[in-house]
């Protein structure tokens, strides 16, 4: 495991240098206040923003579904994180939209109306899963109240 | 604090185990985008020594497909991965020595750069350029080398933990419980958030569990205070069941990714074209129902694309021809079905026709195995001259086009003549050419 510890740390140091070889060659230097403020921008907003509100909706649920079955509370936070991801990956675009694009064929769709259309299906199929679980889960339930 | 911070953030699916099979996934999906990155960024800008295959004819579009595909299925690969391993960001003591401090810098180094990474490349894809404050491709480039080497220090560094839960049967006891290995005396201990492990001392296993076994002394948290009424309230939420969080988690992140992909990658793989709901391009939108990326506006062409004077010139050293568009025309006539294959991930096959290049280069008797340029009508911008190696410059299905779906040329598809060639990047086949030289 040593050796292969070494070898990683080896390689992954002369990817950092070429990393660091190519932004110094190819990258203007009054450039490089913006790509750390990038970084910095983005580890503030997933550690301080994102994480933050997944935490908040995962403790509200709990909290709010105390006499909700879990697996029904985890069924609804999976569809909410799934919304949010694909909101993380189409917002942006309803807003490049808004602005203007260079030429008609970016961004032709019309994002917001499927997204709203991704979300109703989202609820649908929620919904069944739902439905589907409690169905299921219900019979061995009576069983070990039995048992 | 940070401890408290940390014991409260303990669930489920926060376990080694997460990290290592989440972390698998992204790092396939991390070599795959560097892969074809790498091959996309040569074959726009190749050293000199290079040569590349022109079969399949489909194979950028692949290539591209393939890394604007994976880099979206990153996202929500990238924020499982981070979600399981947050509470390592309130380790404490925050540094323990010099090594640590380098641990801890590289994993932000790499956390920073990969989250910007997959943003800009995403943004990109719709040319969003007004967002960030650097130049996307140099930058793009340059971080992929970053990540990569990040990514190899940061194996190296938790090979331990990567080797311990690398396979299913070693990494659950019987109940289903993921093994905590940092215990030498049990390496069979339930997880802190499990509700049967109330009476047992307060551990959090994290996603590194040796660091874990020293520092969580079981200190209770006294209920005073604004951060301690909320770590009480948080300690008397309802702890859930670790299996079903557990499987609820992977499946959130396995549908997440499923649908990001399915509804954005039918701008590059024609059968999902049907469910592109959230790709930037969509097949069959277009001149000449093809997609555009640069038009003859945006490249300055609009007026000498349609100049009655215009002609294609070539040349070899001392010898040189023009050509008319009616010239052009003239010369034998072939049809051939390539993709055009844009770097932003979109592609689309088309009929083209037009005389094939090396018919052109031997009006000028220009031998067997040299390269070209292209110039373009274009004034400036990077992609006005082109090179193209000898495989693809004799290649029987490279053509200057004139016609494309069976029409001539939209003046945005390079109106009045453009390069074609299997296999090459879309910016690499030149919009409104104007001159041939062999070099």
């Amino acid at each position: 495991m040593k050796i292969w510890r070494i070898a990683l740390v080896v390689l992954g140091v002369a990817l950092l240098v070429v990393g660091g070889l190519v932004l110094l060659q190819d990258v203007a230097p009054q450039r490089y206040g913006g790509i750390l403020l990038w970084f910095a921008g983005a580890l503030v907003i997933h550690d301080g923003i994102i994480a933050g509100l997944v935490i908040a909706v995962n403790l509200t649920l709990r909290k709010a579904g105390r006499r909700v079955p879990l697996g029904v509370l985890v069924i609804i936070q999976g569809a909410i994180v799934i919304g949010a991801i694909m909101a993380l990956i189409v917002f942006p675009q309803i807003v490049k939209q808004g602005i203007g694009t260079l030429n008609p064929t970016i961004l032709p769709l019309d994002y917001a109306a499927n997204l709203a259309l991704f979300y109703g299906g989202l609820v649908a199929v929620t919904a069944v899963t739902i439905a589907v679980y409690l169905r299921v889960r219900q019979p061995s339930r009576r069983e070990s109240t039995i048992a | 604090m940070l401890n408290g911070l940390r014991r409260s953030l303990a669930s489920p699916s926060r376990n080694p185990r997460m990290a290592t099979v989440l972390g698998r996934l992204l790092g396939i999906a991390f070599l795959v985008t560097f892969g074809t990155g790498l091959y996309s960024h040569f074959l726009q800008d190749p050293l000199p020594w290079m040569v590349f295959p022109t079969r399949p004819t489909f194979l950028y579009q692949l290539s591209q497909g393939i890394h604007i595909t994976a880099g979206i299925a990153c996202v929500p690969l990238i924020l499982g991965k981070l979600y399981v391993v947050f509470p390592e960001l309130f380790q404490t003591p925050p540094v323990r020595s010099f090594s640590h401090f380098l641990e801890r810098a590289s994993i932000a180094l790499f956390v920073a750069a990969s989250l910007v990474e997959i943003t800009i490349g995403l943004l990109n894809t719709f040319q969003f350029y007004s967002l960030f404050p650097f130049p996307f491709k140099q930058t793009h480039f340059a971080l992929s080398f970053v990540i990569i080497g990040s990514l190899a220090i940061h194996i190296a560094v938790k090979l331990d933990v990567i080797a311990k839960y690398w396979r299913r049967r070693d990494s659950f006891d019987n109940d289903g419980n993921v093994v905590d290995f940092s215990l030498p005396e049990s390496p069979k201990v339930r997880l802190s958030a499990a509700p049967e492990d109330a009476g047992q001392p307060e551990r959090v296993l994290s996603a590194t569990p040796a660091t874990s076994a020293t520092e969580e002394a079981g200190e209770p948290v006294s209920a005073t205070g604004v951060t301690g009424r909320l770590f009480a309230w948080i300690d008397a939420t309802p702890a859930p069941s670790s299996t079903t969080s557990r499987r609820g988690f992977v499946a959130t992140i396995a549908i997440a990714t499923a649908a990001v992909v399915a509804f954005t990658a039918g701008q590059s793989f024609r059968p999902l074209d049907g469910v592109n709901l959230f790709a930037p391009r969509k097949a069959g939108i277009g001149p000449n129902a093809l997609p555009v990326n640069r038009t003859a506006r945006a490249a300055g062409v609009l007026e000498s694309a349609v100049a009655p004077d215009w002609v294609l010139t070539v040349v070899n050293g001392d010898a040189s021809r023009r050509f008319t568009v009616a010239e052009l025309a003239a010369l034998p006539q072939y049809d051939v079905d390539l993709p055009i294959a844009c770097v932003e991930g979109w592609s689309q096959t088309a009929s083209w026709r037009g005389p094939r290049l090396r018919d052109l280069l031997d009006t000028v008797g220009a031998d067997a195995g040299v390269s070209i340029r292209a110039t373009s009508l274009e004034q400036k911008g990077g992609f006005r001259l082109m090179d193209m190696g000898p495989e693809f410059v004799r290649d029987d299905l490279t053509l200057v086009a004139l016609e494309v779906n069976g029409q001539e040329l939209d003046i945005d598809h390079g109106y009045p003549a453009r390069m074609i060639a299997p296999a090459r990047p879309g910016v690499r086949q030149t919009k409104w050419l104007s001159m041939i030289e062999v070099i």
